[in-house]
């Protein structure tokens, strides 16, 4: 099925689910690009689109917090799916109160993001490909110790500290953030002092991230952010066996009550 | 109920960065960096982000404001017009050309910025021009 | 006799700071302590009443700040005071090791045990076999930029 086929079935549906909920919330046109848009009974649907980019489960979340009583249709792709999974774990979403329609991404729209699950579980629209396989983790692995540390020491030192990460990540939620906070990020300290702020953020996206690629296409530096939060994806779900957005009755990993039993698990990939 | 994201620019710099404003019930919440555009593509500065914050905020300007007996009072955009551009003649009178400054902004728009130091040269006759970013 | 030279540096000693939960480790520190053992005297213990408030942020700015080494003591899994606290160290230090390493950090220079309140002779044990570790791999001014 091709991409203009799968938009026209696709706001079929949602015309066809519009009479029994408050509202739908999809990508819509917008310029030359695509931005989230609450459509409502009676709206025009011509501008409904797909696309690879855009944070929609942050829409989710606000949308939801000023009308906790209404229920929306949400049109989902892999990561929205996985990332509203994942938010519903911590009360900041009310999945009972959507009704997904999933939206499979195509080959190039994977590519783009560099997506190892380019899907939904719950699948509606659109053919599943493979996800992008992640070669580029085990190439950083292979640097020594020495040259990890100035390849990031080099790309943090390019940090405006615009926040541009944290901001567009669906799942930074937290009204006060400590990355805001004096006393672990240095203020008018700019680039923020190594290792301060992003370590700290990667800290914090355990077992939340889900690796979307937001954070990296907005950071006005190019600071490759992913390869990070995916390196330590890929130790959470090796070791704990926990998939982020995978389970809504999964307890939040570094949260819950499970506990590594045998702390020698993880061991250094490098010596020296 | 409304939610959607209208096209814009950052108004902060010269650069003009493209942003999505984002607007929740007829409020400016947040901004979104236009994947699109030619100038930022999609990236935004500290800003940038913060840009939505002004657009309702309790202090902004709705109104051209005069000092009168020490007191900064509501006008009219002519009665201020009016009053700058007497001062502005009675200065260079009494005092000369050279006691007037003009800074453009990056606010504005080149051909605005062209306007004013032209106004600065050729109308006032000073050279004193220079630029907000320079302060 | 010789003088040292004016202009020798001064040997490198290790910089060790403890974080010891209130109701298992520090205990057992205490108990080495009272029981006169021998540790190295380059720890400085600063008490937390749990391990789990042993936040990311917080080992990473005490090696900002030039903690050549951090040892955070807990009590044992199943006994910590708060029922459960401990599940969360368990899980985030390592994780944070993980993340030193990938950073080009060393990730021995954190290190997590649990230490019951009758331990005293396992918190001096650790205390010696960390701070020698430490001293091998060297001052952390090396990774940090301050």
């Amino acid at each position: 099925m091709d991409q203009e086929s799968l938009v026209q079935a696709l706001r079929k549906a949602v015309q066809e689910l519009m009479p029994q909920v408050d509202g739908v919330i999809a990508l819509r046109r917008v310029g030359d690009a695509a931005a989230a848009h609450l459509y409502q009974p009676g709206d025009d649907l011509s501008d409904l689109t797909v696309a690879a980019q855009f944070p929609l489960p942050t829409s989710v979340r606000l949308i939801q917090a000023r009308y906790p009583d209404k229920t929306f249709g949400v049109v989902v792709r892999g990561c929205d799916e996985r990332q509203l999974i994942e938010l519903a774990k911590r009360q900041q979403i009310n999945l009972e109160r959507l009704r997904l329609i999933g939206v499979a991404c195509n080959a190039e729209q994977a590519q783009g993001c560099k997506c190892d699950l380019p899907f939904p579980s719950k699948l509606d629209f659109g053919e599943a490909v493979d996800g992008v396989p992640q070669d580029f983790l085990d190439e950083f692995l292979a640097k020594s110790r020495q040259e990890r540390l100035e390849f990031w020491k080099h790309a943090f030192s390019k940090c405006l500290k615009c926040y541009g990460c944290r901001n567009i990540c669906p799942e930074c939620f937290c009204k006060q953030c400590v990355l805001e906070e004096g006393l672990w990020v240095k203020t008018g300290a700019v680039p923020p002092p190594f290792p301060m702020f992003h370590l700290i953020r990667a800290m914090h996206t355990i077992g939340k991230c889900i690796a979307c690629g937001e954070c990296e296409r907005t950071c006005p530096a190019d600071i490759p952010l992913t390869l990070l939060y995916k390196l330590l994806r890929r130790d959470v779900e090796s070791v704990f066996g926990y998939h982020a957005g995978a389970d809504p009755n999964e307890a939040p990993l570094m949260d819950s009550t499970i506990f590594l039993a045998d702390m020698e698990l993880l061991r250094p990939s490098q010596k020296g | 109920m409304e939610y959607r994201h209208v096209p814009s620019v950052c108004t902060y710099c010269g650069v003009g960065c493209g942003l999505f404003l984002e607007v929740l019930d007829g409020q400016a919440v947040g901004t979104y960096p236009d994947p699109s555009h030619p100038v930022s593509e999609g990236h935004l500065c500290i800003k940038g982000w913060n840009a939505a914050g002004f657009v309702h905020h309790a202090g902004r300007l709705k109104t051209p404001l005069i000092r009168k007996e020490g007191v900064l009072v509501e006008a009219s955009w002519d009665e201020a017009l009016d009053l700058v551009a007497r001062e502005l003649k009675r200065i260079r009178d009494d005092a000369g050309p050279d006691a007037l400054a003009f800074l453009c902004s990056a606010k504005a728009t080149n051909e605005a910025n062209y306007v004013l130091q032209k106004l600065a040269r050729a109308v006032i006759g000073t050279n004193n021009v220079d630029h907000c970013a320079r302060l | 006799m010789s003088l040292p030279s004016p202009t020798a540096q001064p040997a490198y000693q290790p910089k060790i700071i403890g974080f010891l939960c209130n109701w298992c480790s520090y205990a057992g520190a205490d108990l080495a302590g009272t029981s006169r053992m021998q540790y190295p005297p380059n720890i400085r213990i600063v008490r937390v009443r749990c391990s789990g408030r042993v936040s990311a942020e917080l080992v990473l700015k005490t090696f900002h700040e030039g903690a050549d080494g951090i040892l955070v003591l807990g009590c044992h899994i199943g006994d910590c005071h708060y029922i459960d606290g401990n599940h969360r160290t368990s899980k985030r230090i390592p994780m944070l090791r993980q993340l030193l390493d990938y950073a080009g950090i060393e990730p021995e220079r954190l290190r997590l045990e649990w230490v019951s309140a009758a331990e005293g002779d396992r918190f001096a044990r650790i205390v010696g076999e960390f701070t020698d570790q430490i001293r091998q791999i060297g001052p952390i001014k090396r990774v940090m930029v301050t």
